[in-house]
């Protein structure tokens, strides 16, 4: 072996996430195959002929029925095409207040609210405020990878819901969920 | 394994000790001697190590929020499918025939025959009970990680049932998972 192995930079599918050469056991060779034909068309030769002919007979056809020239008219449909699939597979993040109820002493809990901070909330001042309300400690706490989170001592998890919304009129209640046997239950 | 896996399933995930974080290096250095030389990068001393504890007795191991490795119970730690097309070498490796990729990548375990047909080769070296990488015929990277069921040898003298277990692959939870926040 080599004083340190580079890492092999494997081209994976900008749609199906696979490595290229698994495209055609995908979930569906359909949508990758304007991708593939773009950034590697020697894997799939068969590919790109088979879009060869069809856009061929395409750009004919078009050519026999109005007569536009054939550079103008194949360039915009290449674009539709490579926009559908992209689209598709970036999940947006959502938006969402988490609210869990831990268990800490068979009769005593803690209510943990995740995400206030994705409605622009200062987390400082919420914690300060759920203290006051619900007359108990409520406290930032770091979450285990970088993330912010607020603790409040004691079940809340009901009343919660309405003086989020309250408060914040920004958070919709729909983004608003629990956690319940690990499951996301929405609070409306 | 890791057909549905999602990160709901992650029901705790902690920082871990140093003294922790050194067993794991260990481990993780003895079993793959080929890493060794750039564990350095993959598992920097500095920066936090966290293991992600999830159902089933799974441990993921995470640096900068990206799995790098598993293990279930106390077993050897398996690198994730990405860990290992980047460093393809530090695994032994047990090759499929075609036929056989449609279904190891829907989830099947591997069995024997696959291993021993003309497109399908086998590391004679590999005992039972250790990680492989299973990679297909006529491809290039591997497709899955395995756990063998029995050693090499077994699997070409029975060749019948389940020679290697498919632990992640191509496509499952665990792969779609680049990074666990």
């Amino acid at each position: 072996m080599a004083e340190k192995p580079q890492p092999v930079r494997v081209l994976y599918c900008a749609v199906c996430s696979l490595p290229a050469e698994y495209c055609e056991f995908g979930p569906d060779l359909e949508k990758c195959k304007p991708w593939l034909i773009q950034n590697t068309p020697d894997l799939y030769p068969d590919l790109a002929e088979e879009l060869n002919s069809r856009e061929a007979d395409k750009v004919g056809e078009q050519l026999q029925s109005t007569g536009i020239s054939s550079p103008a008219s194949s360039a915009p449909k290449a674009e539709e095409v490579k926009h559908l699939p992209g689209g598709k597979i970036k999940k947006k993040d959502k938006k969402e207040v988490v609210i869990e109820k831990v268990v800490r002493n068979k009769r005593k809990c803690i209510t943990t609210v995740k995400g206030l901070e994705l409605f622009g909330v200062k987390l400082s001042d919420a914690s300060k405020k759920l203290g006051k309300k619900f007359a108990t400690g409520a406290s930032v706490v770091k979450g285990p990878t970088e993330k912010e989170q607020i603790d409040v001592q004691g079940d809340i998890s009901y009343d919660i819901v309405e003086f989020i919304t309250d408060t914040w009129p920004d958070v919709p209640e729909t983004a608003i969920f629990f956690i319940e046997d690990g499951k996301k239950v929405p609070a409306v | 394994m890791f057909k549905k896996f999602s990160a709901e399933e992650v029901s705790a995930q902690n920082q871990v000790k140093a003294s922790v974080q050194r067993k794991i290096r260990q481990s993780i250095a003895d079993e793959y001697p080929g890493l060794e030389p750039v564990l350095d990068d993959l598992l920097p001393k500095k920066s936090p190590l966290i293991v992600a504890k999830c159902q089933n007795h799974l441990n993921l191991v995470l640096v900068n929020n990206v799995p790098l490795f598993f293990n279930i119970r106390d077993g050897p730690y398996m690198p994730t499918l990405r860990l290992l097309h980047q460093y393809p070498n530090i695994m032994k490796k047990l090759q499929v025939d075609r036929g056989a990729i449609k279904f190891v990548l829907s989830g099947a375990n591997i069995m024997c025959p696959g291993l021993t047909s003309p497109g399908g080769s086998l590391d004679e070296e590999v005992g039972a009970e250790t990680p492989v990488a299973i990679m297909a015929e006529g491809k290039q990277h591997a497709l899955a990680i395995g756990f063998t069921k029995m050693s090499a040898k077994d699997i070409k003298a029975i060749n019948k049932g389940i020679g290697v277990d498919n632990m992640h692959y191509l496509n499952d939870g665990l792969w779609k998972m680049e990074r666990l926040e």
